[in-house]
């Protein structure tokens, strides 16, 4: 071995280019053997981690335009989704209403509400409609829950209503169980109440309290409230009812106002 | 131990071929890197050490194209151990001289191998691909000339900003 380690120090230069022109001629001359054996290393030592590395930032990037594109159509699916959901809830609410059948000699104009006055309670309203579609004022006002209001003020495309929660709005009511009549109103620190009830009255919680259609403008048996609790003490000639309004004046959208009656 | 940084530049050049390349291609011209890395080697380092690396990176640059692989054999250690042998008789500290053989060698390898590739186009591919080519290499490799002279260095970078 120390005649080939003396060779190979002294000629070191010529056993290297010799070693390399041997490779050379390897390659050139075994395109079927050492050229796919040398590819195969080289590949699968340098390319291939970079090769993978590549494939997943490609992979990543598809993913994350994919992503945007979801996260797209998704939100246009949610909006389409809300704008169904409020049309399925309108539908519901019109269907209720086609139920609904007006008093006689009475016909329904939808109306929907522009803005609504609130102080604790919500007091009055603008609707979409004026004189132009025949409404007129002390006109009722009604949802499918019962009655809302009256017709305050009318302009050529607008009207204001005054609700049942304005503590200047009294309306007659009658109890449907026992046919007494009183006065339903509304005050701030009481809520609802029914006033004018004599002690000896027959009403009960959750008798159910409907316009009496006396003074002409509301036609009688338009819900107004349920019964919520009634207090009599001995020696009083009236009795103290608290009602609950049928309508949830929070949630008022859809009314309808009710014409014809006057004629 | 002292192979190690070799081994480093063979797998940057790898990881330029795969990935960097196609990010770094602008209108035709794309960066040489095989020939700057063999001439940085041959302009600073050994005979030997230029030779086995010449032939490495050859290889390497040769393996997409196992055809191919002969010719970058010739055309990137030849001109490596010219490169070489003429940096040993040449004022290493001036860049012009530098980039002169870069140049050189960079037109040898693009020019060389276009005509194997594509003969019947080389002059249409001269204007191109292999003069874009090489003018872009020829920048990489200033810059990196001039991050080696330390003229460019992380806390000049810095200031301008």
């Amino acid at each position: 071995m120390t005649w080939f380690s003396t060779i190979f120090l002294k000629n070191r230069r010529f056993v290297n280019f010799g070693l390399a022109a041997i490779l050379f001629l390897l390659i050139t001359f075994s395109p079927n053997v050492v050229r796919p054996l040398l590819g195969n290393i080289c590949s699968s030592i340098f390319f291939y981690p970079f090769a993978e590395l590549k494939y997943y930032i490609i992979e990543l990037q598809d993913a994350s335009r994919e992503n945007r594109l979801l996260e797209k159509q998704l939100t246009e699916a949610s909006l389409q989704l809300e704008i169904l959901s409020e049309a399925k809830r309108e539908n519901q609410r019109l269907r209720e209403v086609i139920g609904f059948d007006p008093p006689e000699n009475f016909r329904l104009i939808p109306v929907k509400i522009v803005t609504l006055y609130q102080n604790v309670y919500p007091i009055a309203a603008v609707i979409n409609k004026g004189s132009r579609e025949s409404i007129k004022i002390n006109q009722p006002v009604i949802n499918r829950f019962g009655l809302v209001g009256k017709i305050k003020e009318v302009m050529p495309d607008f009207a204001t209503v005054t609700l049942l929660t304005d503590p200047m709005n009294a309306v007659s009511g009658r109890v449907a169980e026992t046919r007494e009549i009183g006065i339903v109103r509304f005050s701030p620190d009481k809520g609802m109440y029914f006033d004018n009830l004599p002690a000896d009255s027959d009403i009960e919680p959750n008798h159910l309290v409907i316009s009496s259609g006396l003074g002409g403008v509301y036609p009688a048996g338009l819900s107004l409230a349920i019964v919520d609790s009634v207090t009599a003490s001995r020696g009083d000639i009236l009795k103290t009812v608290y009602l609950k309004p049928t309508v949830n004046f929070f949630k008022i959208d859809e009314l309808y106002v009710l014409t014809g009656g006057e004629q | 131990m002292r192979f190690i940084p070799y081994i480093l530049y063979l797998f940057l050049l790898a990881l330029y071929l795969t990935i960097l390349r196609d990010i770094t291609y602008i209108c035709g011209a794309q960066i040489d890197l095989a020939v700057l890395m063999a001439a940085l080697v041959a302009l600073y380092k050994s005979e030997m050490t230029t030779f086995w690396f010449a032939v490495c990176i050859a290889i390497i640059s040769g393996t997409p194209l196992l055809d191919l692989l002969p010719w970058e054999m010739i055309i990137l250690v030849i001109p490596a151990l010219i490169v070489n042998q003429i940096s040993a008789r040449i004022n290493l500290e001036s860049l012009t001289s530098r980039l002169i053989l870069v140049a050189g060698y960079l037109l040898i390898h693009q020019a060389v191998l276009t005509l194997i590739v594509a003969g019947n186009d080389f002059f249409i591919l001269l204007y191109k691909s292999i003069l874009p080519t090489m003018v872009y290499s020829l920048v990489i490799g200033w810059l990196i000339f001039q991050i080696l002279d330390g003229r460019i260095t992380w806390k000049k970078t810095k200031a301008l900003f």
